[in-house]
């Protein structure tokens, strides 16, 4: 995939991710590996952006098993920017779609025709 | 690499980072291996993932040198983000760096004449009021009552035109700044991309 567009998509995903529950990174990246490949250590500086951002926040919890964890927290302001790019992202892969679908539908109806 | 070799070249390339922002990046990473083996991965396994030590420490550098850059606005800190970039590659060092130089050189020498200008016009204003005054302080052309008009309205006419040279490169340069900026972050996404493919 386009390493540009990933990069944008893995900013959503970690937004998504954080609005729905605090995660420590390591979870984050475990959560979106299941789904996209993704390099892993790239998420720490996107955090880290995220954070100067005043996207996140982050806060030190005890863990049962091992060392206490860097949790992340969305704020407000990253609330907002989550809703941006999710419309964002919406409307953009709707689009794809459409595109892709037609596509496909008229290459069945040439099928057909013949 | 497991975690010692891994942290430990991190580490390395992030030394020119103030301590504490190296020391909070590096226990993101010790952080990261550490859940990683309680999972059951192996430390070259985790390592493998987490992508080359040299692109992350290269990312994070770009990204603070820019920020830097971006919170207060001082010549030098956009010179070091302008090096960090070219860092990402010689291609952008042909590309951003001497441009930007090149740039630079102009609006200094601009600078100089504007400055040159004005302490010019006043030198000559000066030089010929004085001159009655001053029968030996001979240091202008112009004499007599018509002579000295206008040598004092082109001493004048110059300062002027010196400070609104310098005023228009004030302008042009607090411009060329933010254009240089954009172009720096726009150079930053097009290679960060590139590292990542």
């Amino acid at each position: 995939m386009n390493p540009q567009f990933k990069k944008g998509v893995l900013e959503l995903c970690v937004l998504v991710l954080l609005d729905k529950k605090d995660c420590y990174g390591y979870e984050m990246v475990d959560e979106i590996s299941k789904s996209i490949s993704i390099s892993e250590g790239t998420i720490y500086p996107l955090l880290r952006r995220l954070k100067k951002d005043k996207m996140v926040i982050s806060y030190i919890k005890e863990s049962q098993d091992g060392p206490p964890r860097k949790y992340y927290q969305i704020t407000d302001l990253g609330k907002e920017k989550k809703e941006e790019l999710v419309a964002e992202w919406d409307k953009f892969s709707t689009g794809v779609n459409n595109i892709v679908h037609e596509k496909l539908m008229n290459n069945l109806g040439d099928i057909e025709d013949e | 690499m497991n975690k010692d070799e891994y942290i430990g070249k991190l580490n390395k390339l992030l030394r020119k980072l103030p301590k504490k922002e190296r020391e909070d990046i590096i226990s993101d990473y010790e952080e990261h291996f550490i859940i990683g083996v309680e999972k059951g991965r192996s430390a070259e396994e985790i390592s493998e993932a987490l992508g080359s030590p040299k692109n992350i420490a290269k990312q994070i550098k770009a990204e603070y040198m820019l920020r830097k850059a971006e919170d207060k606005q001082s010549a030098g800190s956009v010179f070091e983000a302008a090096l960090a970039t070219a860092g990402l590659g010689i291609f952008n060092l042909i590309f951003v760096a001497v441009p930007a130089m090149l740039l630079i050189a102009i609006l200094l020498t601009l600078f100089v004449l504007g400055g040159a200008m004005v302490f010019g016009g006043i030198f000559i204003t000066l030089g010929t009021v004085l001159k009655p005054f001053l029968p030996n302080f001979n240091i202008t052309t112009y004499d007599g009552v018509f002579g000295s008009l206008v040598g004092i309205l082109y001493g004048i006419g110059l300062t002027i035109l010196g400070l609104a040279l310098l005023a228009g490169l004030a302008y042009l340069t607090k411009w060329f700044y933010g254009l240089a900026l954009r172009y720096l972050k726009w150079n930053l996404r097009i290679i960060e991309g590139k590292k990542r493919s």
